[in-house]
């Protein structure tokens, strides 16, 4: 680093007049360091300050997060457990179209099983994944499910998510609310165009389709091993056993 | 008070960041898909900028010519931090929203374009003068386009106001059965509206040299003439 | 040397050059009406109007001489392409707007008749299926040509749609391919659904050889030259043929590409745009090769129900690229280039 690479006119000016001597090099190079680490230490400081100011309020809304995609699947006053502390990881279950582990949330009343809340994912959309989220009743009925991640294709397949939908009133998703598993088994839970009950939109059958027959197979998968999911010990893994 | 009047036209018009330097624009063409998120995203573009060059020009006497660019570099990622932190904490839906592009004001020229040709060489308080009204130039610009965008898009104008006034709700402008235009809200849209809003630009000001030719050529004859 | 369009050093010529195109549409256009109906001559007409309306206002606008330049027809080809490409019972709107945005943004902002860098037809149909996917989705069920019916498709005010759209043959094949249903094959699809016909789709591969019929009297008319439509099919069928013998149960083979769709409308009339393709023998070679490589992987893998209007787009961008590159040698200097002697 010598002092003639600066460009600042002054400085080149008065290089070219005086040669810079060894020590005064050196003593441009300490001042400098010790300006950059000067700045650097004050900035980081008011960095850090801000980040001690708002991590706690971080923390709590990316709870708050959590707890309001949950509430869209299932209104909080159906249940009086803490939710998010009671849960259990599942080993990726291919019936829920999961290739990581899953979280359950099990949610209660007075101790009695309520629902399981968890996400699965339809792997055939029109572009690929579609991510869910799941609440399943104990006896096997879907309380809501909600779209979170997906990429079809926009203002045609996208009214899977109810954000999307152009209609409000009644958004394509609401119709899965309150079917029960024994839907699944009677081969209605399809979209119409395949025999089911479920309506798909004009032109974008694939989406619905997707959503629909990823949804079911979740509700019948979650209904068949309940009783399991409920008992699971707290925070534990659950090991897949033969059926 | 003519400087700052020329730095006030400089900022708005004759130097826009935008319509007349072009920087900036991988955010302005991402994020102008409504006017909620494109003034969000350039207040907070003001903030930093003001800020900025607020900081280098009080701190300019200690800062050595040589490591100029690592300094100012420094002092912009450190608010623009400051702001995204803030952001997530107090407005983490709007903060969803703008996502990247917040850290991506680090790296727009805007910035540092500014603190490196006018802050760095001027009093504090023009400079802070100067950065907020560069980036004022960028959030009318930017806000513009999302509020084009957004009315032909969907026919509304500031959705997604709840993000940051709970109460308040979007407008709709358009009839509620309009069938919404998707090419404007996508990225295309963004390129379209921005191409005419620069050729706009581009007219008034040929419009207005027009004037000042004629005039010029009035004036001169009527010098002849008398 | 610079290959200029044929169109602006004589504009004279270039009315009769497009009334030939308009003429070489009609054998397919017959085919079209006789199996889906009317409907598409309604779309017709509103695209005519509309496209002559706004030449006429951006010629006034910008001063040109606007009877020259508005009875050479240009703009008449361009809203029945526009027309040929979009679902014949979609809303009146859509066409209109759709015509207007290749004649005003795509032709005239862009500098007018000989300037335009993209082709308006294919320009305005990107514009529209990305806007309105689920109307470009609709298209009629062939058949079904009960001209009433179509009309309040057309002008509403309830378009009861169900009941007269079908699935394209494309879309039909791909949709059935990604249910995730794994004895799906193409030769099971095409033989078992009510949409395919004997090499294409019903009645579009009637449609798709009526566009052959008279892209071919275009070709021996000298309006068009071979390569274009040529190196078009050839590469679509090429590619076609690798891939179905690669995976018969995956890709549909090489006649069900060409007769399906808008290749056939592409090969002889779109992608032939002297003034947004490219100009030397060897770059319209390359150029439609591109088009069709470009066409068979949005079908296959894309999200949108066809490809050649992305795929025009996009080659349309490389043109002054492939022109560069493929200027014959000046007179005078060493011609060793076979192509050049076909040039027009």
């Amino acid at each position: 680093m010598s002092e003639t690479e600066s460009p600042s006119a002054e400085k080149v000016a008065s290089a070219m007049m005086a040669p810079l001597s060894e020590s005064s090099v050196a003593r441009i190079s300490v001042r400098t360091a010790v300006i950059l680490l000067v700045f650097t230490m004050a900035f980081t400081a008011l960095m850090a300050g801000v980040y001690q100011l708002t991590q706690p309020i971080l923390e709590k809304s990316a709870l708050d997060a959590k707890r309001r995609t949950i509430t869209e699947v299932l209104p909080p006053d159906t249940y009086d457990n803490d939710l998010l502390a009671d849960a259990a990881t599942l080993p990726p279950v291919k019936a829920l179209g999961r290739d990581a582990p899953t979280t359950i949330y099990r949610a209660r009343k007075d101790g009695k099983p309520v629902a399981l809340v968890f996400e699965a994912a339809a792997l055939d959309g029109y572009s690929g994944r579609i991510d869910l989220i799941l609440a399943v009743s104990a006896d096997g009925r879907m309380v809501a499910q909600r779209v979170t991640l997906h990429k079809e294709t926009p203002g045609l397949g996208d009214y899977i998510d109810p954000k999307k939908d152009k209609n409000k009133q009644q958004p394509w998703i609401k119709q899965f609310d309150n079917l029960g598993f024994d839907t699944v088994l009677g081969g209605k839970w399809r979209v119409k165009k395949d025999g089911g009950i479920i309506d798909q939109r004009a032109g974008a059958t694939i989406s619905a389709r997707a959503v629909t027959n990823a949804s079911g197979r979740a509700v019948l998968w979650i209904h068949d091993h309940s009783a399991r999911l409920f008992d699971l010990p707290n925070g534990s893994q659950w090991k897949e056993t033969s059926p | 008070m003519s400087q700052l009047r020329n730095i006030a036209a400089n900022g708005l018009w004759n130097q826009n960041a935008v319509l007349g330097q072009m920087l900036g624009l991988c955010s302005l063409l991402a994020i102008s898909t409504s006017v909620v998120n494109a003034v969000s995203l350039g207040l907070a573009t003001i903030f930093v900028m003001g800020m900025s060059s607020l900081i280098v020009s009080s701190l300019r006497a200690f800062i050595p010519y040589e490591i100029r660019i690592p300094i100012f570099i420094l002092i912009i990622a450190a608010l623009v931090t400051v702001v995204d932190m803030a952001m997530n904490a107090w407005l983490r839906d709007l903060y969803l929203v703008l996502g990247i592009f917040i850290p991506l004001i680090v790296v727009n020229c805007i910035v540092l374009a500014r603190v490196e040709a006018f802050a760095a060489k001027n009093p504090a308080g023009l400079s802070a003068f100067d950065g907020v009204m560069m980036g004022v130039g960028f959030v009318w610009v930017i806000g513009l386009l999302g509020a084009v965008r957004e009315l032909i898009g969907q026919g509304t104008l500031f959705s997604g106001i709840e993000m940051i006034i709970p109460s308040a709700s979007a407008i709709q402008i358009l009839p509620a059965d309009y069938p919404g235009f998707l090419v404007a809200i996508l990225p295309p849209g963004a390129f379209f509206v921005l191409g005419l809003m620069v050729a706009g630009r581009n007219w008034l000001d040929y419009r207005a040299n027009q004037r000042i030719h004629a005039q010029r050529a009035q004036q001169s004859a009527a010098a002849v003439a008398g | 040397m610079i290959n200029n369009s044929p169109y602006f050093r004589q504009p004279a010529s270039v009315r009769g050059v497009m009334l030939k195109v308009l003429a070489a549409l009609l054998p397919g256009l017959a085919a079209y009406v006789w199996f889906f109906g009317a409907a598409i001559l309604v779309q017709l007409a509103l695209c005519s109007a509309a496209a002559l309306a706004g030449e006429w206002a951006m010629l006034a606008i910008r001063k040109k001489p606007v009877w020259l330049f508005l009875s050479d027809g240009s703009a008449v080809v361009t809203a029945w392409l526009v027309a040929l490409t979009f679902p014949p019972i979609a809303p009146w709107w859509l066409g209109i707007m759709a015509t207007l945005f290749a004649i005003v943004v795509v032709k005239h902002l862009y500098g007018g008749l000989g300037q335009n860098p993209f082709n308006p037809a294919m320009a305005a149909y990107c514009l529209m299926i990305v806007a309105y996917p689920q109307i470009m989705s609709q298209w009629p069920a062939v058949g079904f040509t009960d001209f009433s019916t179509q009309l309040t498709a057309i002008f509403g005010p309830d378009r009861h749609l169900d009941a007269i759209t079908m699935a394209t043959p494309l879309d039909a094949l791909r949709t059935q391919l990604h249910t995730a249903d794994a004895r799906a094959t193409v030769a099971g699809i095409l033989g078992s659904h009510a949409t395919f016909g004997n090499i294409g789709g019903k009645g579009w591969e009637w449609v798709a050889l009526g566009y052959l019929i008279g892209g071919v009297w275009l070709v021996r008319q000298r309006i068009i030259t071979w390569h274009i439509p040529t190196a078009f099919l050839a590469t679509l069928a090429a590619i076609a043929t690798i891939a179905s013998l690669a995976n018969p149960a995956v890709f549909a083979g090489p006649v069900f590409q060409a007769f399906t769709g808008g290749a056939m409308l592409c090969a002889f009339f779109i992608a032939t745009d002297p003034v947004s393709g490219a100009t030397t023998p060897r770059g319209k070679l390359i150029f439609a090769a591109g088009i069709a490589l470009l066409t068979w992987i949005i079908r296959t893998f894309g999200a949108y129900p066809d490809g050649i209007a992305f795929a025009t787009l996009l080659m349309n961008l490389c043109v002054p690229l492939i022109d560069m590159h493929t200027q014959p040698p000046v007179f005078g200097h060493k011609k060793d280039e076979e192509e050049d002697k076909k040039g027009p």
